[in-house]
């Protein structure tokens, strides 16, 4: 029992430290500075579209890489429903806008639930052929009307201005508090959801799929909620993103996107929200701050000349070194707890203890 | 009295591999039947067709008199129909209790929604779900082990739980797949009694595979002896042990090993 009250009270503790990071990040613009303040917003985007594959891939076992279809719909309708009339017209030069198009308006929020739902509903129509696949084919076939959700998107030029895409979106609402809310609402939907049956049933057909079906679960209509679930998350990050942003083309939705989110799951754990989010954050951070790598260094001795992309080269060295030490990602397929803390510096200081606690 | 189960001419061929032909076998209400016979007999296959993972090629299955062959697994388990498996696939980084609710998600009246933001009906289902997924443990006796991963149980409690696994389904017929696999003479001995005991308290009709000769003699009511997917005899324990066909098919002629 005392070990739970010393849990419950660094838990408020540190999410009230987080608040006060949140409001001082967000406040003090000088101090944190723009650029960070940028890569923080991106990261709680990235880590709502890794939760998103994360419902699909580390709970319900698929092997999704649907992604970036869903985001493309979600940013471009969310673009759509934002960007003004007036500038609607001026943007769409090629093939002009139909009026009633260009009247199509709502407020941001709005906006970005209606994204979300057309996302949804796309996962619900591509998950009927592609849900009784199964393993490899199921990434390949996700991949593929991926590609064909951008294709369209590059061709429909009355509708989402072809290849120049989409700019002068309103960002009105990117600031930390909405993202990190949004973040939070996400995170705290997901760990409710996995508590009740439905998401124990989620587990159960990653576990073992004939026991789960020789139980009563229904592996269609699971496999889909999970589907759709995960259709609207990542429809929500990229209306965010679009939002973020300011400007979308097609070209920012191709399948790479899949597994640069892929990657944010796989190295902080298939299965837990808390290594997606960590995923999230040290994939866009350590990108962005690897950045001093191509650029050239003195080192008074000698002088590096600075070499474009090498700070991909680094990235993936970290990011096998990690992999290598930590074969599941780094949280495994469990969730962040304070006694996994204890447990990991108790290590250092006594004889190793075997992790038995959740 | 009618049969709870019937299967009627059921064929299934995989290519031109006959696996079962001709299976008729009829199941009495609070029966328990053994089918037996030797690797490869098509046991394991009559299970797959019972429960809908197969469909059979020819022939119907019939449950309280309702066909149900060509229903999906997870349908055929709703109407009443449970199982374990051979090669026991347990849900295994999930805990004992998860396991064990996990096969309680069938009969669930909330949606997605009303569980997630926890109504009051939601909220009192889902303890219902784990107080009965509690009694089942307390049955099965593993009760003091629900927080543990199924995979951390040894070998004799993980068939026990997957054994509690099929009945949180509440099953009218019981399935089990060599239930007594691995088991030494005490633990076999146990499971005599523990498969006698939860039919009786459980009201259920079983129908088991096992090669464990003692233990099919000493539980069955009847027993159906299959070899090469052909149903060389059925009847009582005494028959069946008396059967020229059986003893020369399946227990050999000579130097038999029994158990």
């Amino acid at each position: 029992m005392e070990k739970k009250k010393r849990n419950l009270i660094l838990s408020v503790v540190s999410i009230l430290v987080l608040i006060g990071f949140i409001i001082w990040a967000e406040e003090c613009t000088k101090a944190f500075g723009v650029y960070n303040q940028r890569i923080f917003k991106t990261c709680c985007i990235y880590a709502i579209c890794a939760l998103s594959m994360n419902m699909v891939n580390g709970y319900t076992g698929l092997f999704s890489l649907g992604q970036p279809g869903f985001m493309a719909i979600g940013a471009y309708v969310t673009a759509f429903l934002t960007v003004t009339p007036s500038d609607k017209i001026a943007i769409y030069k090629i093939v002009p806008i139909s009026e009633g198009l260009a009247n199509l308006n709502a407020p941001f929020f709005i906006a970005l639930i209606i994204g979300g739902l057309v996302a949804a509903f796309f996962a619900f129509l591509i998950g009927f052929p592609v849900l009784s696949l199964k393993g490899d084919y199921l990434a390949i076939a996700t991949l593929g009307f991926s590609e064909i959700i951008r294709i369209f998107i590059t061709n429909a030029q009355g509708l989402t201005n072809g290849p120049t895409g989409i700019n002068r979106i309103p960002n009105d609402f990117m600031n930390l508090y909405v993202l990190c809310g949004i973040l939070a609402l996400v995170v705290i939907f997901i760990l409710s959801m996995m508590k009740t049956s439905y998401g124990r049933a989620l587990l159960a057909i990653r576990e073992d799929e004939v026991a789960a079906q020789a139980m009563g679960i229904n592996l269609f209509k699971h496999k889909m909620l999970a589907f759709i679930i995960s259709g609207f998350l990542a429809g929500i990050g990229g209306g965010l993103l679009a939002s973020l942003v300011g400007a979308i083309d097609p070209n920012q939705f191709k399948f790479t996107v899949a597994y640069d989110i892929l990657l944010m799951v796989v190295l902080g754990g298939q299965g837990s929200v808390s290594g997606c989010i960590a995923g999230a954050f040290i994939v866009r951070i350590a990108l962005e701050k690897l950045r001093f790598l191509d650029e050239p260094i003195n080192f008074g001795i000698f002088e590096y000349p600075g070499i474009g992309g090498m700070r991909m080269v680094v990235f993936s060295i970290l990011l096998m070194l990690v992999i290598i030490k930590w074969r599941k990602g780094i949280f495994g397929n469990e969730e962040f707890s304070w006694d996994k803390v204890f447990n990991f510096f108790s290590k250092f200081k006594k004889a190793p203890k075997k992790e038995v606690e959740k | 009295m009618a049969a709870i189960l019937e299967t009627r001419d059921v064929v299934i061929r995989f290519g031109g591999l006959v696996a079962v032909n001709l299976l008729n076998i009829e199941v009495e209400k609070g029966e328990i039947i053994s089918i037996i016979g030797p690797n490869g007999a098509g046991k394991t296959t009559a299970f797959n067709l019972i429960t809908g993972v197969y469909k059979p090629t020819e022939g119907v299955i019939l449950f309280d008199g309702e066909r149900i062959s060509g229903k999906r697994p997870d349908e055929i388990a709703k109407i009443g129909i449970a199982r374990t498996f051979q090669n026991i696939r347990l849900f295994k980084s999930l805990t004992v209790l998860e396991n064990v609710l996990i096969a309680t998600h069938l009969n669930i009246k909330s949606n997605l929604f009303s569980s997630v933001l926890k109504t009051p009906k939601a909220r009192k289902e889902e303890k219902e779900m784990v107080e009965y997924a509690e009694f089942l443990l307390k049955e099965t006796g593993l009760l003091h082990l629900k927080d543990e991963k199924a995979e951390n149980l040894p070998y004799g409690l993980q068939r026990r739980l997957e054994i509690a696994r099929a009945l949180a389904t509440k099953p009218k017929i019981l399935l089990l797949d060599e239930p007594a696999a691995g088991m030494n003479p005490k633990e076999s001995d146990d499971l005599t009694e523990f498969i006698k005991n939860i039919r009786d308290k459980f009201n259920l009709t079983i129908l088991l595979i096992e090669h464990h000769m003692q233990l099919v003699m000493s539980i069955s009511d009847r027993i159906y002896v299959l070899e090469y997917g052909i149903t060389i005899a059925k009847g009582k324990p005494q028959e069946i042990q008396e059967n020229p066909a059986v003893i020369k098919a399946y227990l050999g002629e000579e130097n038999d090993d029994l158990c």
